[in-house]
C-alpha cells in the first residue's frame, strides 16, 4: 500500500526534469519575445527601462515588407501542402497496391527525402537550379518548353515557386508516411463489402477509402501546416530571402531583423505574428486530437 | 480471376502499372540526390561543362580527398562534432522523455492531460520566436560556441516528440504487467527501468531515431550559438559557410552533401519500419 500513496509524487519527479527543460526554452523564451517586442530595441536587449508600447507591431504592420512576406509565407503554405498533400496520397495508394518487396523498396524511397535536412536540400536545390548546368533547366531545355533556362533564382516569381517545388520534394515524403498509416489502419471488412457490391475502384477510393482517410488528412495537413508557416531554412539555403526581399517569410524577416539588421523589437514582433498563426492552427489540431488523449486514472 | 493471397487484401495493380508506380516514385525522390552524387564524382571543374553527362566520363574521388583529407578544408571535424551532439541528445532526450512518458501513461495522478499538453505545445512554438532569448540564455551559462550549447536545446527540441511518441508506446503495454511486478514486490522506480523499458524496445528505438536525425539536421540554433567558431561546427552549418566561401566548387560542395546524408541516409532507409511506425503511432491510432 505503501507504492500507492507514493505514485504521484513519484509521477511528479519524473515529470520535472523534462518541464524544467520545456518551460526553460519554450515558454520562458516566448514570454521574453513577447516582451522585447514591445520595447524600441536597437543593437541592445536592455529593455527594462522603457516603457512597454505597441509600437514595434504598428510599424510592422504599416510596413510593405511584412504583408508581402505574410502573403508569401500563407502561399507558399497553400500551395506546398496542398500539392504534398496530392504527391504523398499518390505515393501511400501506389505503396498498397504493390508486391511486398516492390513495397518495401517504394517504402525506403519515400523515407529519403524525408531525412535530408532542410538546410541540406536547400543545397541540394541551388544546384539543381543553376541556370547554366542545374539539371532542371537541363530538362526543361530539352522537353522544348525553353529555349535556354532561365535565371530560376534571380527573378521573383520563378524563386518564388522554386523554393516550393524543393518543399515539396521534401516533404512530400511525410505526408505519405502519415497516410501509409492512416490506410493501414482501414479495416478490410469495409473494402470487401464495396467489392461485393461491385464498387469500382473510382468509386471506391471515392466512397470508402477518401472518407475513412479523412481524419488522418486533417491531422497531416493541420502539422504540415504548422511546420510550413515557419518555414526558414529552405528560404535562408536556397535565396536568402531574394531576390530583393521577393522569398522573404515571416520566420526569415524575424531572423533578419534580429542577428541582421539588429532591431531586435521589430525582429520579435515579426516572431510574435508567426506564433500566433500557428497557435491558430494549434488550437485546431489539438482539438482534433483531444479524443485521443484518455489514459489510465 | 483475380488472384489473392491471404495477407495482402487489397488487390494489387497489375504489373505494368506496379512498374510505372515505382520509377515514377524513385525518380522523384532520388534525381535530386542523383545528380548531386555524380557532380560530386567529376574531376574540378567539369561540373560546368555541357552537354550534361548521365554518368559522369572521368569518375574521380578528387572532390572526397579534399574535403576529407586534412587540408585546409576538413570534413571530419564538423561529422565527428555532428555525431557527439546527435548521440548526446537521443540519449538525454530518451531519459527525459522516458521519464515523463511512463509517468503520464502507466502512474497514477491528476492533470495528466494538462501536463501531457504542457510538454507537446511547447513544440508548437517556432525556433524563430525564441531564437534571441535562448541565445541570451546560452550566453549567460557560458554556452555558446560549445558543444554543451547545442546539446542542451537540442534535447528538449526533441522532448516534446518522443515523449507523445512514448506515451502512445507505453499506454499499449498491458497494465497486468505492472500489477504483476508489485505483487512481485517491485518498486515503481523498478518497474521502470527493469520492467517497462525493456519491454520498451521499438518505441525507445524509433524515437531515438527522431532524436538523432532532428538534432543532425538542425540549423537555426546551430548558426547563431556556433558563431563561426570552426571547432564547434556541426553539419549543416559547416555545410552552408563553405558553400558559401567555395561557392563555385561544387564537385566539393556535392562531396560534401554526399559525406553529410550518407549516415542519416542509411540509418533511415535500413530502419524505415520503425520510422514509419513511430510516426504513425502518434498520429493515426484513433
Amino acid at each position: 500500500m505503501k507504492v500507492e500513496v507514493r505514485e504521484p509524487i513519484l509521477a511528479l519527479l519524473f515529470l520535472i526534469p523534462a518541464c524544467i527543460g520545456v518551460a526553460a526554452l519554450y515558454y520562458y523564451p516566448i514570454v521574453q519575445t513577447l516582451i522585447y517586442s514591445m520595447h524600441d530595441l536597437h543593437y541592445t536587449l536592455d529593455w527594462i527601462k522603457q516603457p512597454a508600447t505597441l509600437q514595434n507591431y504598428l510599424e510592422v504592420l504599416h510596413s510593405a515588407n511584412f504583408w508581402q512576406s505574410f502573403r508569401y509565407t500563407v502561399y507558399f503554405t497553400v500551395i506546398g501542402v496542398s500539392f504534398q498533400l496530392l504527391i504523398g496520397l499518390g505515393m501511400a495508394l501506389a505503396a498498397f497496391g504493390l508486391s511486398p518487396v516492390l513495397r518495401i523498396i517504394v517504402r525506403v524511397m519515400i523515407v529519403i527525402p524525408w531525412v535530408i535536412p532542410p538546410i541540406i536540400s536547400a543545397m541540394i536545390w541551388k544546384w539543381l537550379f543553376n541556370t547554366d548546368v542545374g539539371l532542371i533547366g537541363y530538362i526543361l531545355v530539352r522537353c522544348g518548353l525553353v529555349a535556354y533556362p532561365p535565371a530560376f533564382l534571380s527573378i521573383p516569381i520563378l524563386a518564388k515557386h522554386c523554393i516550393i517545388l524543393a518543399d515539396i520534394w521534401k516533404w512530400s515524403s511525410l505526408m505519405a508516411m502519415f497516410l501509409i498509416g492512416g490506410l493501414a489502419a482501414i479495416p478490410q471488412d469495409i473494402y470487401d463489402a464495396a467489392e461485393v457490391d461491385g464498387a469500382r475502384p473510382w468509386f471506391r477510393f471515392r466512397k470508402v477509402t477518401l472518407p475513412a482517410l479523412l481524419p488522418t488528412i486533417s491531422v497531416a495537413v493541420l502539422f504540415r501546416s504548422m511546420d510550413a508557416l515557419r518555414t526558414f531554412d529552405i528560404i535562408y539555403g536556397l535565396t536568402g530571402g531574394g531576390p530583393g526581399t521577393a522569398t522573404e517569410t515571416l520566420s526569415s524577416f524575424a531572423y533578419k531583423f534580429c542577428f541582421e539588421y539588429g532591431k531586435f523589437g521589430i525582429g520579435s514582433a515579426y516572431a510574435m505574428v508567426v506564433f500566433l498563426l500557428i497557435g491558430i492552427i494549434a488550437v485546431l489540431y489539438v482539438s482534433r486530437i483531444q479524443g485521443v488523449l484518455r489514459f489510465r486514472k | 480471376m483475380k488472384k489473392r493471397e491471404y495477407h495482402h487484401y487489397r488487390p494489387y495493380m497489375t504489373r505494368a502499372k506496379q512498374l510505372l508506380a515505382v520509377s515514377l516514385i524513385v525518380i522523384f525522390c532520388l534525381l535530386p540526390l542523383y545528380y548531386i552524387f555524380i557532380t560530386s564524382l567529376k574531376p574540378d571543374g567539369s561540373e560546368y561543362k555541357l552537354p550534361l553527362e548521365v554518368w559522369p566520363s572521368q569518375p574521380t574521388l578528387q572532390a572526397y580527398r579534399t574535403i576529407l583529407g586534412g587540408g585546409d578544408i576538413n570534413f571530419l571535424v564538423p561529422l565527428r562534432n555532428s555525431f557527439i551532439v546527435s548521440s548526446s541528445v537521443t540519449i538525454l532526450t530518451l531519459l527525459l522523455s522516458g521519464l515523463a512518458a511512463y509517468a503520464i501513461a502507466r502512474l497514477r495522478f491528476r492533470h495528466k492531460i494538462p501536463s501531457l499538453l504542457f510538454l507537446l505545445m511547447g513544440a508548437v512554438i517556432p525556433l524563430a520566436s525564441t531564437i534571441v532569448p535562448t541565445f541570451m540564455l546560452l550566453r549567460t551559462f557560458g554556452l555558446l560556441c560549445t558543444l554543451p550549447g547545442l546539446i542542451i536545446p537540442n534535447t528538449i527540441y526533441n522532448v516534446p516528440l518522443c515523449t507523445w511518441l512514448l506515451v502512445c508506446y507505453f499506454a499499449e503495454i498491458p497494465f497486468e504487467i505492472d500489477d504483476a511486478a508489485k505483487v512481485d514486490g517491485y518498486r515503481p522506480l523498478q518497474i521502470f527501468w527493469r520492467v517497462i523499458m525493456p519491454l520498451s524496445g521499438p518505441g525507445l528505438f524509433s524515437a531515438g531515431i527522431f532524436a538523432f536525425l532532428g538534432s543532425w539536421g538542425e540549423f537555426m540554433l546551430a548558426s547563431v550559438v556556433i558563431m563561426g567558431v570552426p571547432s564547434a561546427e556541426t553539419v549543416p552549418v559547416a555545410l552552408l559557410n563553405f558553400s558559401q566561401y567555395y561557392r563555385l566548387q561544387w564537385t566539393w560542395i556535392s562531396a560534401g552533401i554526399i559525406v553529410s546524408v550518407t549516415f542519416i541516409v542509411l540509418l533511415a532507409a535500413f530502419f524505415q519500419r520503425w520510422v514509419i511506425r513511430g510516426l504513425t503511432a502518434g498520429s493515426v491510432k484513433y
